[in-house]
């Protein structure tokens, strides 16, 4: 949060989009930045990639907000910069949800944010991937309108839960897309390197950000209350095993949630590796020890083991459940299970950069309850053999 | 002319039938088959070792939910099944497994191979959304007649090799117009003589083969080359093909025949740094980021086309519905018409590219 709330105003003219891609044109002839790492349509086909685009009228193509989010833009920071850092001076131009897992990344080493501007823009969402899929040119249609009117229920189920839309603190600026007809955009610095942005366009932070971030703040509440009570809702149909077992039934195990998910970083997954490979022996007795073996096995478990390898870092984006072909609600569940994990250790991921994740932490004194029930255990065991 | 048995049952129950007498006798330890699993139908291949169990089976349910080829080289590829085991699986499962086994990624050993002529599989999400079972009598009166089945799968709705080889019984279930009340059980090695002793029923002679098969196989080829037009990848560039590909590679991880353990697109060979991007950015203005999708696709292709039967299951997972299983078809008929090679007929067929012939492609070759 820029310290007097205060934010500067890009004038432009045009949609969200054109006013956007105005800002970026300016910043680049400007050299602000050399080039912008930003969704972008190769001209003649429906594909949204990211592209890092250094030429000005190259950026015509770009989509600051597509659609959809056919690949988790932390990904591409990620095979951008993972092996270390370029030349160049990067501005990345991602959702929300995208800057918060390039965050998380960071923190994990698998990214380099040396020479990157991370600026996250407000989101109203986006559409379902099998529906873009379905008929791209529809869903551009219905997204426009989204951008023009406003969130509605078009939008994923995850986002419509999603109450982190908007500014989350550790970008470099963000901006903010000001209500209804207002022309320009918003530009909210959070960094030095956001305020560097603002020097080199040569504008002021002298825009009362009160109005903006009053409704912000408003559909904020709203969200969030809505998320609490779809969280409750899917908490009453998933929670304990049998309930899980049947949310997660139609699993194939094809691990395409982890393959897309921006946290799941490992190079080789512990559930595709040889630890997971048994002998036909123990498949067998397994299947007689309970009647019969559901084969592949243990998908249930891959998905404990991927809430338990990254849930304190889910961010909620939904790409898995984008990516699922037998329309689990992935997401939904992650998220909820994510949301309680994080509260547990007042973590929010990609909140700020400096914030270690809590597994990284050692305090001496915490969670003394579940210590207590664990060092109660032994005690009821021996009542039992005994 | 093989051995054939005859029930008076309909086709699923005589399979189940002989699945339990195979469990019950001790002959077999454990069945692979397609089953429900718990209370929210879902249907899923399991392996089953108590005939109790069996009542939850569901041999022909018409749904590949993963290729079974996948899941019994991830069985027998440590080593062999020690003891017998019975698996109940489609056509195109039992070729993709004659493939892995040609790669070393698995064993047939105690394996008892039951399959049927098939009458193809509905799409994954039909199954998801629970609405195969109302189709199910559809689905049966096309088979008995020999045509292709409303809204099945279009790989399905494609293939000809829809009699199984290298199965030890054969179920005849195409043109078999009393498949609800008499099934026939084909046992094509000694090994299915042996098993199937002891069970009752007719004994007689035949072979799956008819006009019905015969005219089945000719509407396949036609509705192939329908579809092949229809989704236009015959003159497409692949460009457009792919257009929508978002590259999470879920293709590659169900395909029965990509069985490396670690994929070259996980292996960093495609990866650059950022210094790459720069260069590449400065000459054209932009760079696209992440591994690009036809990169992958081709490489792909390069990799599987060989031995690419048919299954259909790359095009039923794409998140972004490219008809897969068109590309696979198209490209995997051409390299494999190219070596005169089908994958999957013949376990003893080497595979070409580990076949070595002094005088070939020399076209090619100048």
């Amino acid at each position: 949060m820029a310290p007097d709330d205060k934010g500067a105003l890009f004038p432009a003219e045009g949609g969200v989009r054109e006013r956007v891609i105005a800002f970026l044109q300016k910043a680049i002839s400007q050299g602000c930045f050399d080039a912008v790492l930003i969704p972008a349509r190769a001209p003649g086909t429906d594909s949204l990639t990211y592209s890092l685009i250094g030429a000005e009228q190259l950026l015509e193509n770009a989509y600051p907000l597509p659609p959809v989010m056919p690949v988790q833009g932390a990904k591409a920071i990620s095979s951008l910069t993972r092996t270390g850092k370029g030349k160049k001076k990067i501005a990345a131009l991602i959702r929300p949800c995208e800057l918060r897992a390039t965050v998380e990344l960071f923190k994990l080493g698998q990214v380099n944010l040396d020479n990157i501007w991370l600026i996250s823009i407000d989101c109203p969402g986006a559409l379902p991937l099998a529906e873009w899929a379905r008929d791209p040119k529809k869903a551009e249609d219905a997204f426009a309108e989204i951008l023009k009117e406003g969130p509605n229920e078009d939008i994923r189920p995850i986002c419509q839960i999603c109450d982190k839309f908007s500014t989350t603190g550790a970008e470099d600026l963000h901006i903010g897309v000001p209500a209804g007809k207002a022309s320009g955009i918003l530009l909210i610095p959070n960094s030095l390197k956001g305020e560097a942005i603002l020097e080199c366009l040569g504008i002021t932070a002298g825009e009362d950000l009160s109005g903006w971030r009053e409704r912000v703040d408003k559909l904020t509440g709203a969200r969030v209350e809505k998320k609490r009570q779809a969280q409750q809702e899917l908490e009453a149909k998933s929670k304990g095993l049998d309930k899980l077992l049947d949310t997660f039934s139609q699993c194939i195990n094809c691990h395409n949630c982890m393959r897309v998910c921006p946290i799941c970083y490992c190079r080789q997954c512990f559930f595709d590796s040889d630890n997971m490979q048994f002998l036909f022996e123990d498949y067998l007795r397994r299947a007689e020890a309970a009647s019969g073996l559901r084969l592949p096995p243990d998908t249930l478990l891959f998905h404990i083991g991927r809430m338990l390898h990254m849930s304190l870092s889910c961010v909620s984006c939904g790409a898995c459940e984008d990516a699922c072909p037998t329309a689990i609600p992935v997401a939904q569940v992650f998220s909820l299970v994510g949301n309680r994990n994080q509260e547990a250790f007042d973590y929010v991921p990609g909140r700020s950069r400096d914030e270690p994740p809590p597994l990284r932490v050692y305090q001496e004194e915490e969670f003394e309850e579940v210590e207590q029930s664990h060092a109660a255990v032994p005690a009821k065991q021996e009542a039992r053999d005994g | 002319m093989a051995k054939v048995l005859k029930l008076n049952k309909g086709a699923e129950q005589c399979l189940l039938e002989l699945l339990r007498f195979l469990l019950e006798s001790g002959k077999v330890k454990g069945v692979f088959t397609l089953s429900k699993v718990g209370e929210s139908g879902a249907v899923a291949y399991s392996l089953i070792t108590d005939p109790a169990a069996l009542e939850a089976a569901l041999p022909l349910f018409p749904l590949m939910p993963v290729d079974a080829a996948k899941v019994l080289s991830r069985l027998t590829l440590v080593e062999p099944s020690a003891e017998p085991i019975a698996a109940v699986v489609r056509p195109c499962e039992l070729r993709a497994l004659t493939e892995l086994i040609k790669r070393s990624q698995g064993s047939l050993d105690n394996l008892l191979l039951i399959s049927s002529t098939c009458g193809g599989v509905y799409p994954l999400k039909t199954g998801v959304n629970g609405n195969i079972s109302e189709k199910l009598p559809g689905y049966w009166e096309a088979v008995k007649k020999g045509e292709i089945a409303a809204d099945i799968r279009p790989a399905c709705a494609a293939c000809e090799h829809f009699v199984p080889y290298n199965a030890d019984i054969t179920l005849a279930l195409i043109g078999n117009k009393d498949v609800d009340k008499q099934c026939l059980i084909q046992l094509n090695t000694d090994k299915a003589e042996q098993f199937a002793d002891g069970l009752a029923g007719e004994l007689g002679q035949g072979e799956a083969k008819s006009e019905v098969i015969d005219s089945l196989r000719a509407k396949r080829q036609a509705r192939k080359q329908e579809l092949l037009d229809e989704f236009g990848v015959e003159d497409s560039d692949v460009q457009k093909v792919f257009e929508k590909c978002i590259v999470c590679r879920n293709c590659n991880k169900v395909c029965p025949v990509c069985y490396c353990k670690v994929c070259f697109f996980d292996s960093g060979g495609d990866e650059h740094d950022q210094r790459y991007y720069e260069t590449e950015m400065e000459k054209k203005g932009y760079a696209t980021v992440l591994p690009a999708p036809i990169f992958y696709q081709l490489v792909r292709l390069f990799h599987v086309s060989i031995s690419c039967i048919g299954c259909g299951l790359c095009g039923d997972v794409c998140p972004v519905d490219i008809p897969l299983w068109a590309v696979a078809l198209k490209t995997g008929g051409a390299v494999q018409n190219a070596f005169d090679y089908l994958p999957g007929r013949d376990l003893d067929e080497g595979l070409p590219v580990t076949t070595f012939k002094p005088e070939e492609f020399a076209a090619t070759v100048d």
